[in-house]
């Protein structure tokens, strides 16, 4: 008989990083099924978690939409005293558009001015008998790209766009650009510290969620201590288990979400009639439905490694 | 057999200590070891002690003596205060968080609440041993087998602890530490809970383990099993090595 010379290890089937990784997916799994209740309820908080963060997103999302759509409306217009010649307009269009945050540039002649003006005063039109038709000065109309609609740049535009000769008077209503700026920048404020708040409640949570559920199994730690495991034995299991309930939680949340929105806010226009111009919320982007799914494989990776870090003990 | 050496002079560090543990095949030793938990209270207090390789060791003495602090000790899950200690050469008070583990390797624990994980099977339960060692699934199932066969058993391979008696379970935790013929069996209180026919029945596997090489320490103040066995007593008290005596057998 041996008398106790250490075992010759047999010969391994899943040996190396391949045959490690098929045994701590398969430990994890069979953990899973192991630990059923504790799952679900880890799985049922990371959903819950999740969806409030989508759910506030959505609207977030919506919201920003809408002031989005509201800021486009903004237009610049420069005035010219004479008409000018098509030459000179060529000209004058081409200087504009090469000033940079131009987006859009329209001309509008005396007439079409004043065929707008005609239009405006629909059944009053007789007020404009005797009025000649060149009264009102042509313009161009200038939209403008998303980065020039804060009032800085909007100043900085306008005072280049004052430069290009041939323009004697620009209007672009400062104020209501102005108070338009401060309440986007009071609603961004506002969604940044909700989402803060959200996000900081949602870690702590889903971390103390998790750091209960490896408490409940703080004696498999421990018994995989005293029978030699390395701490990445140990932990690889958990973590994986933490992934699976991350991307679990985060499909969960995301299918939660569809339905929520297919059978109720996707026609919501009575209730969130912002402008005449919303007919509903629109569903979240492709990049921010990916981010959730992200968010919830991070939170289950970090969970679990937080927890872990105060039951794997060393030594005293 | 080796005795303990009381109030040894080996000082601290000296290889020569090293080289002298390795050449009279000594598998655990303690020099000048104390232990507290906290500033006044001593848990051991200057132990110094040496199992030769292949012994089997009671260690006894009231509740509070140190029994468990000693166990502890040798399989790194304490480290001392002060002092030494080797184990089959090597001095574990040096190992680093990722030597350790390799140190467990070779060493066997049981416990009196016998510490099994209660939703996984009897086979489950022991594999975790080999699984750690990288065995592979149909090696670990053989293996298994094989060694809940010795220990009487192997019916319950697919059994959860808490449908066996105490007896079992304890039989099952045996199985476990004993699965990767560990070169040293620690037990702590491992008689504690199981009646006269039982404890005798572990006594036994222990002898076997014995007798196939591996070096026994058991902790326990069952006066009646230590009184059976015939074998070296040390007994602690208030965290001193109080006695040490060989038992002819």
């Amino acid at each position: 008989m041996s008398r106790n010379k250490p075992s010759l290890r047999p010969a391994i089937s899943g040996d190396g990083v391949g045959g490690r990784l098929r045994y701590f997916v398969s430990r994890a799994l069979l953990n899973i099924r192991q630990n059923v209740l504790v799952n679900v309820l880890t799985i049922g908080t990371i959903t819950l978690a999740l969806l409030i963060v989508s759910l506030f997103l959505l609207v977030f999302v919506n919201l920003e939409s809408t002031a989005d759509t509201w800021s486009g409306k903004i237009q610049v217009t420069a005035y010219f005293d004479t008409e000018p010649t098509p030459q000179e307009l060529a000209a004058i269009l081409s200087g504009v558009r090469a000033i940079d945050g131009t987006d859009k540039v329209g001309y509008v002649s005396k007439q079409e001015a004043m065929k707008r003006f005609r239009s405006r005063l629909k059944g009053q039109e007789t007020l404009l008998d005797g009025v000649p038709a060149d009264v009102l000065p042509s313009s161009i109309e200038i939209t403008l790209k998303r980065k020039t609609r804060e009032d800085a740049a909007m100043e900085a535009y306008v005072a280049k766009l004052r430069k290009v000769p041939g323009i004697t008077e620009v209007q672009y209503g400062e104020e209501w650009v102005r108070r338009f700026n401060a309440f986007l920048n009071f609603l961004r404020f506002v969604g940044a510290l909700l989402g803060g708040f959200l996000l900081l409640a949602v870690l702590f949570i889903v971390s103390n969620t998790i750091k209960l559920t490896i408490y409940a199994r703080k004696e498999e730690i421990e018994v995989m201590e005293l029978v030699g495991a390395t701490r990445f034995f140990i932990k690889a299991p958990f973590l994986i288990e933490g992934i699976i309930q991350g991307a679990a939680g985060a499909i969960l949340a995301l299918v939660i979400l569809v339905a929520t929105y297919f059978g109720f806010l996707h026609s919501a226009t009575n209730f969130v009639s912002l402008s005449s111009s919303v007919t509903g919320l629109s569903f979240l982007p492709p990049i921010y439905v990916a981010g959730i799914f992200v968010s919830g494989i991070v939170l289950g990776f970090l969970g679990s490694i937080t927890s872990l870090r105060r039951f794997i003990n060393n030594p005293q | 057999m080796e005795g303990l050496t009381a109030n040894g002079s080996v000082p601290r560090g000296n290889p020569a200590t090293h080289a002298a543990a390795r050449k009279e095949d000594t598998m655990i030793q303690f020099h000048n070891v104390f232990m507290s938990y906290q500033r006044d209270a001593a848990a051991l207090n200057d132990v110094t002690l040496k199992v030769p390789k292949g012994d089997f060791v009671f260690v006894t003495g009231p509740s509070g003596a140190g029994k468990s602090t000693l166990l502890k000790l040798v399989y790194a899950a304490l480290t001392p205060s002060r002092g030494e200690v080797l184990v089959d050469g090597q001095n574990i008070t040096r190992l680093t968080r990722t030597q350790i583990p390799l140190l467990r390797r070779s060493i066997g624990v049981v416990f009196q609440d016998f510490k099994l994980l209660p939703n996984r099977t009897v086979l489950e339960n022991v594999a975790i041993t080999l699984e750690v060692l990288g065995w592979s699934r149909r090696d670990i199932g053989k293996k298994v087998y094989h060694v809940l066969k010795q220990m009487g058993i192997e019916h319950k391979i697919n059994a959860t602890p808490l449908r066996l008696s105490g007896g079992e379970q304890q039989r099952v935790a045996l199985a476990r530490a004993l699965v990767n013929e560990p070169k040293i069996l620690l037990a702590d209180e491992p008689t504690g809970n199981l009646d006269d026919e039982n404890k005798e029945q572990i006594l036994s596997i222990f002898r076997e383990a014995n007798i196939r090489g591996t070096t026994v320490v058991v902790a326990t103040h069952d006066r009646r099993v230590i009184e059976n066995s015939h074998r070296r007593v040390v007994v602690l008290d208030k965290g001193r090595v109080a006695e040490d005596t060989d038992v002819p057998e």
